[in-house]
């Protein structure tokens, strides 16, 4: 007789851990208990026959439920106590070692095959979940993942979910504890714009008659609310964008499932493996020529962002559509946070939708859509948040004090870290919404509380940005809890999170391409090399750069014309030159033209290396009306532009040294693409500039680390994404044997700015 | 700001212009000199000072002016000086009586251009019954000044209290006419665009006639007044709110940008909350009168709109700050910088 104590860390709670413990151990035969302990962890006892305790300890690796993921077990044998069978406990009140808060997963197969069984007492249930999927996070108001510690507490369980819950044999529902059923399960109830509550049988199929009819409907699902429409009726998609007032920037299509989906886009079977994982995130696949979606859904562009129903209550709305998949995009305002709560919903979608489908259970976390895509063969996170967030990510170093970070102010994310393991918040979105800014600060609050940072030993890092919100949230933060604040530079962060995230240690060179983060020297950087040692962080060296664009202001980012006129003045050009490159003829253009010239001419202006604006200016030099209506705009267009030619490289950079840095001179580029632009496909161009611009950065890396001992490079920031410009670096690389690493478990964009954050505020030497 | 230089930021109202007001001036004066004889100075840091005598209060202001170029559409450094000396006295609530000057000239300035702005500064003392009792007149070599610099000093009169800016929860916050229209002006200016942007023009003048007797008349219902000069509309909302500890909530909607000064702005980048009004005032009144000061100022010829209002910080993170409902119904905050550098990744 032996007994041992095991604490397992990772994703253990909320994933029907302990059923499985019990339901092995009496398979085994073996005595004691399992409990979730403070913080989160698993800690099981279990004492019988040495023999059995071998196989308890192989199946506990080899037969976990499917959305378990165990980062370490620790194992200590104790003197056997005598137990008497074995029993799940109440969690304990004491916290050994900190583990995981889940995700929330997608409705898993079992689940869905009861909603569609009409025998089952929990047909077209659509809130069916087990102890494999459904919401977690997002209805958690605390740790540990109890039910009386969600917005399930309220609904109690009937008798046959209980006998379902206490069943050893049950699997998927012993201690599940999220499950309910029709008979005490969160209702739905449909409303009418006004929020006046509409009597209908079965809600949920009377929001599908509606949308099918053209009615735009907002959907309160998991995460927050959804609005959902037609996707193949142009008017409807037409109202829904004038509604919103979002002219062009592309809504999600949500497919009732994969074979669905296929009929809109081209997939693979490792496509399909990620649109049906737990995480169900949006993936841009590219659209079929026979897609029956309207053109308004993604105007122009090459991609469609498509994701499975992750919900029965989604799954059940699109079974009854004609389509059997709909546009189905986060319902907010224009630039403000995703709608969470009825309040929210009938202040501000009103405007929008015409009728509300609506559950009662509270959405305590509010949880965006993740969305993926694909460079260079490899999966990319756009946004990393349902699915993803708040579950650690573990990193190969020790953090050696705890930290707090405020991320950058678009796309933002926070992020806390301890330990080995860095946590980043869910997707809090764009900060210049105040809102947006509250929900930082209180999903910061919540990952410091349930993830027990002690503040007190703890640093608050910041971006430089002297005007970000970030930084000022962070920096009252730290002032209010009286402890230290650390600035990290906006590209260190995005390559040292890269370097950490693909598991490097040697000396690294980073390549930023990004659009705008505020560099050592008071300009604006975004087109970076940053050579640094990702094993002892804290100093970086910027070896390179690209050239200068002024920016007058955010105003040239929003219309990238001006990005030409500017670049050129600076470059000597007159106006009249100016204006016929752009061909401007519109008399108000013209007055915009001269401004921007007039303001380079009187230096006003900030001196940008930025990637983003390089590209930004290319496409407004093959479409100069472009403007940019949602981030990133005129760089999706023209990757987009891209596919319809075949890259080749073109001719005419230029390497000079300035004030030690290594400069990529692109004008030589930017005057070849003005002259080329009646003779050459647009096409082309567009492949051609995006291909040469990375091909160039790959020789600028290989002519400035040499001597530097770099074994590895990694890409990261906004525009690594980009599968032309990720080609051409990855050619160039592989001339000198290196090849370019995009970070895999976070964003390469702002998102995952926190990530590198608190890698550097957690190993830097504080002065 | 230990080894910085004094930068331009430093003086365009923000929160740069603070850090230099609070630390190198008013933090080197013993707090029993900031002000004398029952009244208030460097304590509450107004668009003026005061002191007490007899049943009378006796207020002060001095301001400096350089101005590039010294004439501009709309008026002159002179008339510009004149006005803006007497803004401060009428935004503490005070009549002024007397005006001193100070003129700094650069050697090789054209004679006829200074008769010009001194002609336009006295005119408008004249035109508002405002006595000239003194000054100073400097010559600079060549180079050691940029064109022209006016000082004023004013003295003005109030028999109540004047108005030491101190906003409640409640008030609502009194626009009386258009903003940014000197600033808008003053940059179209340097750029060379006044022929492009047509019909900006700055709003440069004095209050005395037209919003002196509305705060005469409501002055126990009017808990601040500011002209919103460098720094703009946002410079002044946010030391409101900073100074209360409150929330000030603005209607973006609501605040009146003439269009073509919009649309001027527009092409810059730069928000017209920011950038400097010459003849406008922000006002901070209770609710139950607004409707009465509103109409009275439109009586005189002012073109009022309700903006915002003042309220109690919903949070902590939330004192001090001023926010705008978007005109798509978001909110942002306004921040008090009065600098543009591009944020957008
Ligand atoms: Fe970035
Ligand atoms: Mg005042
Ligand atoms: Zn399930
Ligand atoms: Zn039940």
């Amino acid at each position: 007789m032996r007994a041992l104590r095991i604490v397992v860390t990772g994703l253990v709670q909320g994933v029907g851990f302990r059923p499985f413990i019990d339901r092995l151990v009496r398979q085994i035969g073996l005595n004691g208990f399992v409990r979730n302990v403070g913080g989160s962890e698993v800690e099981i006892w279990v004492e019988g026959d040495e023999e059995g305790l071998y196989e308890f300890l192989a199946a506990l690796f080899n037969e976990k439920p499917p959305p378990a993921l165990i980062d370490e077990v620790v194992f200590e044998e104790e003197s056997p106590l005598g137990y008497n069978g074995f029993t799940i406990l109440k969690s304990g009140e004491s916290r050994i070692l900190r583990s995981n808060i889940p995700p929330d997963f997608a409705v898993c197969k079992h689940c869905l095959e009861e909603v569609l069984d009409p025998s089952n007492r929990r047909y077209m249930y659509p809130f069916n979940s087990c102890a494999w999927c459904g919401p977690r996070f997002s209805m958690m108001y605390r740790s540990p993942y109890d039910r009386e510690n969600t917005s399930m507490a309220k609904y109690v369980l009937c008798e046959d979910c209980m006998r379902e819950y206490r069943d050893p044999s049950n699997v998927r529902r012993h201690h599940a504890q999220g499950i309910s059923c029709p008979r005490d399960g969160p209702r739905l109830t449909l409303y009418d714009r006004g929020f006046t509550r509409i009597d209908v049988g079965d809600p949920l199929v009377e929001a599908a008659r509606l949308i099918d009819e053209g009615y735009i409907v907002a959907v309160k699902g998991l995460g927050g609310y959804h609005i959902a429409s037609l996707a193949t009726d142009d008017d409807v998609v037409q109202r829904l964008r004038e509604r919103k007032r979002r002219p062009r920037k592309p809504f999600a299509v949500m497919g009732l499932d994969t074979s669905i989906l296929e009929l809109l886009v081209y997939m693979d079977e490792a496509d399909r493996e990620v649109l049906e994982s737990p995480q169900a995130p949006i993936l841009l696949l590219p659209k079929r020529e026979d897609s029956p979606v309207s053109r308004l859904v993604s105007p122009g562009l090459s991609h469609e962002g498509v994701f499975i129903a992750y919900t029965p209550l989604h799954f059940i709305l699109l079974m009854h559509t004609r389509d059997k998949f709909l546009v189905m995009t986060s319902g907010n305002v224009s630039g403000e946070p995703m709608c969470r709560d009825d309040e929210c919903a009938r202040s501000k979608l009103s405007q929008i939708v015409d009728f509300f489908l609506v559950h009662d259970r509270d959405i305590v976390n509010r949880v965006d859509d993740s969305v993926l895509r694909k460079t260079g063969g490899e999966y990319v996170l756009l946004r990393r948040s349902r699915g993803f967030a708040p579950a650690w990510i573990k990193i190969p170093v020790r953090l050696e004090r705890e930290v707090v970070a405020f991320g950058g102010d678009l796309n933002n994310t926070g992020g806390v870290g301890f330990e080995d393991k860095v946590v980043l918040t869910q997707y809090i979105g764009d900060l210049e919404s105040y809102n947006a800014q509250v929900e930082l600060l209180n999903a910061i609050e919540y990952m410091v509380r349930n993830y027990g940072v002690s503040l007190r030993d703890s640093v608050i890092v910041v971006d430089k940005h002297p005007l970000y919100h970030s930084r000022r949230l962070g920096v009252e933060y730290a002032e209010r809890h009286g402890i230290p604040v650390v600035e990290v530079q906006h590209h260190y962060a995005h390559v040292l999170g890269a370097a950490i995230d693909r598991g490097l240690s040697g000396r690294v060179a980073g390549l930023a391409v990004d659009g705008v983060g505020w560099g050592d020297d008071s300009t604006v950087w975004g087109g970076e090399i940053l050579v640094f040692d990702a094993g002892k962080p804290g100093a970086y060296r910027r070896v390179a750069s690209i050239d200068h664009i002024p920016l007058t202001s955010d105003k040239d980012t929003l219309k990238p014309a001006r990005l030409v006129y500017g670049y050129l003045a600076r470059k000597g050009w007159n106006l009249d030159e100016v204006v016929k490159v752009v061909g401007v003829r519109d008399p108000r253009v013209l007055s915009e033209a001269r401004v921007v010239f007039r303001m380079v001419d009187l230096g006003r202006y900030t001196l940008a290396s930025s990637t983003g604006r390089l590209i930004d200016m290319v496409a407004a030099l093959l479409n100069p009306s472009i403007e940019r209506s949602f981030e990133g705009e005129p760089a999706i267009w023209l990757e987009s532009l891209a596919h319809s030619g075949t890259p080749r490289l073109l001719e005419g950079v230029r390497f000079f040294i300035d004030d030690g840095v290594m400069r990529l001179d692109y004008y030589g580029l930017v005057t070849n693409i003005i002259e080329m632009r009646g003779a050459v496909e647009p096409g082309v161009l567009a492949a051609s500039f995006l291909y040469s611009l990375g091909y160039y950065y790959g020789e600028l890396i290989a002519g400035t680390v040499k001597g530097e001992g770099v074994s590895s490079v990694v890409v990261s920031g906004g525009a690594a994404v980009n599968e032309y410009l990720y080609k051409g670096l990855k050619e160039r690389l592989t001339l000198e044997g290196l090849e370019p690493l995009l970070p895999r478990n976070i964003p390469p964009g702002d998102g995952g700015l926190s990530f590198g954050q608190v890698v550097a505020g957690g190993l830097i030497r504080l002065t | 700001m230990e080894g910085g230089v004094v930068t331009t930021l430093h003086g365009a109202g923000g929160a740069e212009s603070w850090v230099i007001v609070e630390k190198l001036i008013r933090g080197k004066v013993p707090g029993n000199l900031w002000r004398v004889l029952g009244g208030v100075g460097l304590d509450a840091l107004d668009d003026g000072s005061y002191i007490v005598v007899g049943d009378s209060f006796i207020v002060f202001t001095s301001d400096s002016y350089t101005v590039k170029p010294i004439f501009f559409p709309g008026g002159d450094i002179g008339g510009l000086a004149a006005s803006g000396v007497l803004n401060d006295l009428v935004m503490m609530g005070a009549r002024p009586v007397a005006f001193m000057d100070n003129i700094v000239v650069e050697e090789g300035f054209p004679l006829r251009d200074l008769e010009a702005v001194v002609g336009s500064m006295v005119k408008t003392l004249v035109d508002n019954n405002v006595a000239l009792i003194g000054g100073d007149f400097k010559v600079m070599p060549r180079g050691e000044v940029d064109g022209i610099v006016i000082s004023g000093f004013a003295i003005g009169v109030s028999v109540k209290p004047p108005i030491v800016d101190s906003v409640k929860p409640g008030d609502k916050i009194v626009v009386t006419n258009y903003i940014a229209e000197h600033g808008a002006t003053i940059l179209a200016a340097q750029l060379g665009m006044l022929e492009d942007a047509k019909g900006l023009r700055s709003d440069a003048k004095p209050l005395v006639k037209t919003i002196l007797p509305v705060l005469e008349k409501y002055r126990d219902g009017v808990n601040a007044a500011r002209d919103p000069t460098r720094g703009g509309l946002a410079a002044t909302l946010n030391e409101w709110a900073r100074s209360s500890g409150l929330t000030i909530i603005v209607d973006r909607g609501s605040i009146p940008v003439r269009i073509e000064v919009a649309e001027f702005l527009e092409m810059l980048g730069v928000d017209p909350l920011t950038l400097a009004s010459e003849g406008v005032a922000v006002l901070s009144v209770r609710s139950s009168i607004v409707d009465d000061v509103v109409e009275e100022l439109r009586r005189n010829g002012e073109n009022p709109s309700v903006i915002g209002e003042v309220v109690e910080p919903r949070s902590s993170e939330l004192a001090g700050k001023v926010l705008a409902v978007t005109e798509v119904g978001g909110l942002t905050m306004i921040p008090p910088n009065a600098y543009n550098l591009p944020r957008i990744c």
